[in-house]
């Protein structure tokens, strides 16, 4: 990343100049290509660099974030003075000052290991696993038809430098790779759809970790036997097992962003919504029974959503946001640490140099139990087990929820019975966690781009979980 | 530089080593203020220049997008990919660049008002603050943000041109106590009333009544608002890209020209040409000329939408909506009706009235399966009144069920831009009859 720090360093002295009681200065480089392929046809190959600086200032108890893609001395003052400007004329109908809570913050560099350099992935190469992918699953399906996959794949490296008039500087450096399958399945009059995903940070190698043919040929088979098969889920209530996959989704949507504390405060009450949580009930509020615990932890290495510190240069580390039931602990930046009277806890994410710090999940999972998956389902004489998804949603204060099952499978005598079409759960947050009765120890992740904020920043993210026992529900059908 | 002069350094240079160059600068500065407890939680600003090339050789294709404004580092990355060419196939969606259309910018398209207010918007902010709190409510969020934008298109079958524009766009969600409202409002123009009337709306459907009626799982009479129809339609008029009906990934590779999929009172239109929805454009991103034209019309879908290389691929004519890879929808018109909203109302015997919508998510986009999650107030309706609010419910059916089944609209069309609806429309009021509505009953 060539860019000089001293020129950093004059934003922020400009800042404290102009009146400004803090000023963070980031510069952020976002680079790559991606291939796309429509079946064994490639459509386009892109690349692209978003590179620029972010500046965020606190003035008159007002704040303000400018950017600039002008990295010249000139560029870059005069977006720090835009910043300070704009953010004073505001601070007339301000009610409350911003302040940030009292960090130690970091002066540190990282970068994750690529065993094997990901910019070594060659275009050629790229395009060749999306095509050998669709070429394996179309010669693998014996009744089902496809006529069309369309597969992507992404590498990207993001460089950031942060320094902060606090003494903050952080510079950091995240290769990520990502790949989609999308698969359409017809047989007869019936049609299924399947997205797939695969991400991570790390290197080329991850390509040959993720075995990406044989896991979507494998997948594909079951799926094709989902719609040749498929019948509707039984009318009575029945045990439900959920997959890592739902089980993932569930946590993210119902434990992850209920506990980003600046929805708790309504900063997001018009974009992303707002929160069943309330700041008084934290520490105290039962949401669930002694296997809810989830955990949100930007540390774990070749995880999609990995970061060693946020983007306010505080270190980050693993938060429990659900702890046996109870809620534990809400992701934190500077300001919202300040307002709940604790600290921050290195939850402040960036999507590039354009987007103001924000906070924002890494990667979220349910704890994982000790028993394998045959004891999780051994006792159930009737139940559905829905291991993939394609359709879900949650209200914005994420209680009402939905997910429509794929790949989900009659469970009988204990024992993964005839497949199941289109089962639909729908439940709340409080049903959800307080009706678990059994978790395995098969904990998976998978990956996703979380959105949220104005403009909407997609950040890269896993969740994940074991497979998860509940107790009997009524499933429903897609009408 | 100018960004014409850079857009044309660019291409000449290029133009030694490619078949075909396409250069697109856009110069853009916005302001924003986000709003939360009725008070900025801050205010941004974006100061940036984007370069987005084409280059084609011998039927290979690349896009590539900088934010870097230098055209030394742009050239020295564009010149690499010549060492690629060989490497790299023929893309399946390549056609030659389209004669140059005419360069005729849509001038009314820019506001100088907008600019103005962007140093310091307080005033608007103000505005639509005070507007909501004139209903007792408790607080106020949203977002006002204004834009100025010169875009600049240059390729190397002879099309130059530049259009200017502005842009602003305000919505607000206002809560009183468990209830809230919400309102959004986009344009290319500032009017400072239209800005009064999204915190007006969005504090009137908070205030309205703090009367609680249960809803039960079934099949229900609904009418969405012009914030729900903007979000939905959204999706079906993303799905009418041809590329995404390339992929399967739509409704309408199910559903093709010429067949009915929606209700004879229903049109969906692509408005490129109307100077005052935010994404109007004259050309698009190959220098065809950009026109109107029906996607949807008295429930027949009339047109996908191309660009060259789709249209090559499908046999037809580009519809002007490129989009290099992917063609786009400009800005969408949904046809009105007859009635006023208050008559829309008084129509519905049993039903609801959904506010405001999102999460809106498909199980099968080929054929259209979909759930959606109300925000804001869902009202009950008895025998044509309002009776209270329904509590948080999901509407969970197909798009062409909810299409065929649309039975009025009102007169008044609202122009809607916000968070969830990110291609701007233009629309009524919609009543829909027979629509699956859902809620967790655990």
């Amino acid at each position: 990343m060539a860019l000089d720090e001293s020129l950093l360093l004059k934003a922020i002295d400009r800042g404290l100049d102009l009146g400004a009681k803090y000023v963070e200065a980031r510069v952020q480089d976002d680079y790559g290509y991606s291939v796309t392929v429509r079946n064994d046809k490639l459509i386009g190959v892109s690349q692209g660099r978003s590179r620029g600086v972010g500046i965020r200032v606190i003035v008159d108890g007002s704040l303000g974030f400018a950017s600039t893609d002008n990295l010249t001395l000139e560029g870059v003052i005069k977006a720090v003075e835009k910043a300070v400007v704009r953010a004073k004329a505001l601070s007339g109908i301000k009610r409350k000052p911003v302040e940030f809570s009292d960090e130690r913050v970091g002066k540190a560099r990282y970068s994750v290991l690529e065993r094997k350099p990901l910019m070594d992935l060659e275009l050629e190469e790229a395009v060749q696993i999306l095509k050998d992918t669709y070429r394996s699953s179309s010669g693998a399906l014996k009744q089902a038809k496809m006529p069309s996959m369309f597969n992507s794949l992404r590498v990207s490296i993001q460089e950031k430098k942060i320094v902060t008039s606090e003494g903050g500087i952080v510079e950091s450096r995240v290769p990520r790779l990502y790949v989609s399958i999308g698969s359409t399945l017809f047989y007869q009059s019936k049609t299924l759809q399947r997205i797939r995903e695969f991400g991570g940070s790390g290197g080329r190698e991850l390509v040959d970790e993720w075995s990406i043919s044989k896991a979507v040929v494998d997948e594909l088979l079951n799926l094709e036997k989902i719609l040749v098969e498929g019948k509707t889920p039984p009318e009575e209530k029945v045990d439900i097992v959920l997959g890592s996959e739902v089980v993932g989704l569930i946590v993210h949507e119902s434990a992850g962003h209920p506990m980003e504390a600046d929805r708790i405060l309504g900063r997001e009450a018009a974009q992303a919504g707002e929160s069943y949580v309330k700041p008084d009930m934290i520490g105290k509020f039962k949401v669930g029974n002694k296997y809810a615990t989830v955990i949100e932890d930007p540390t774990i290495p070749g995880s999609y959503g990995f970061y060693l510190y946020d983007d306010e240069c505080v270190r980050a580390r693993p938060r429990y946001l659900y702890k046996e039931g109870v809620l534990h602990e809400p992701l934190h930046n500077r300001q919202t640490a300040k307002l709940f009277g604790s600290n921050s806890n290195g939850a402040s994410r960036a999507m590039n140099y354009e987007s103001e710090p924000i906070i924002r999940m890494s990667n979220t999972y349910l704890a994982p139990g000790s028993m394998k998956f045959e004891e999780l389902i051994e006792d159930i004489h009737l139940g559905i087990y829905v291991k993939s998804y394609m359709e879900w949603n949650i209200d914005d204060a994420r209680w009402n929820q939905r997910y429509v099952g794929l790949e989900s499978y009659i469970i009988r005598n204990g024992e993964l019975a005839e497949p199941v079409l289109n089962p639909v759960l729908e439940f709340t947050t409080g049903w959800f966690y307080g009706n678990i009765v059994g978790v395995d120890r098969n904990l998976e992740f998978y990956p996703g781009t979380c959105g949220k904020g104005e403009p909407s920043q997609g950040v890269p993210v896993w969740f994940g979980g074991p497979n998860v026992r509940l107790n009997k529900m009524n499933v429903g059908v897609l009408k | 530089m100018s960004s014409m002069e850079l857009a044309q350094t660019i291409m000449k240079t290029l133009y030694k080593y490619f078949d075909e160059v396409a250069v697109i600068v856009t110069e853009r500065e916005s302001t924003m203020v986000k709003l939360w407890n009725t008070e900025p939680s801050i205010t941004q600003t974006w100061l940036e220049t984007s370069i987005k090339l084409r280059l084609a050789k011998s039927s290979r294709l690349w896009i590539l997008q900088f934010d870097v404004k230098d055209p030394l580092y742009i050239i020295k990355n564009a010149e690499e990919i010549v060492k690629l060419a060989d490497k790299v196939e023929e893309s399946e969606i390549y056609a030659p660049l389209p004669e140059p259309g005419k360069c005729s910018p849509i001038s009314e398209a820019y506001d100088p008002k907008i600019v103005s207010y962007m140093d310091d918007p307080s005033e608007i902010v103000e505005e639509l603050i005070n507007a909501a709190m004139t209903h007792p409510v408790d607080r106020v969020a949203g977002t006002l943000t204004l834009t100025k934008t010169n875009l600049t298109l240059v390729n190397s079958k002879g099309f130059q041109c530049e259009e200017k524009s502005t842009g602003v766009e305000a919505y607000a969600r206002v809560f009183k106590g468990e209830f809230s409202g919400h309102w959004a409002y986009g344009s290319t123009r500032l009017s400072i009333n239209n800005i009064k009337e999204v915190g007006e709306r969005a504090g009137y459907y908070a205030a309205l009544t703090s009367d609680k009626a249960d809803v039960t799982p079934g099949t229900y009479n609904v009418i969405i608002s012009p914030l729900v129809a903007g979000n939905l339609f959204n999706y079906v008029a993303s799905m009418a890209s041809a590329f995404s009906v390339m992929t399967g990934f739509s409704v309408f590779a199910k559903y093709k020209p010429g067949e009915k999929i929606g209700a004879e009172s229903l049109s969906l239109y692509d408005r490129p040409r109307d100077s005052t929805l935010p994404f109007t454009r004259s050309f698009d991103d190959e220098g065809v000329e950009t026109y109107d034209k029906p996607i949807i019309e008295n429930g027949v879908v009339r047109n996908i939408l191309h660009n060259s290389g789709t249209a090559n691929k499908m046999r037809v004519k580009t519809t002007g909506n490129a989009g290099w890879i992917r063609p786009t929808p400009w800005n969408l018109e949904i046809n009105g009706g007859e009635l006023r909203e208050s008559e829309l109302i008084s129509e519905v015997r049993n039903g609801l009235l959904v506010l405001n919508n999102w999460y809106t998510r498909l199980q099968n986009y080929y054929e259209g399966y979909f759930s959606t999650v109300s925000r804001d107030v869902v009202l009950v309706i008895k025998n044509g009144e309002l009776t209270g609010h329904g509590g948080r419910i999901r509407i969970a059916t197909s798009f062409p069920n909810l299409m065929n089944n649309v039975i009025g609209a009102t007169r008044e069309r609202f122009d809607i831009s916000w968070w969830e609806v990110r291609t701007p429309t233009r629309a009524p009021f919609i009543l829909i009859q027979n629509i699956p509505v859902t809620k967790p009953e655990v």
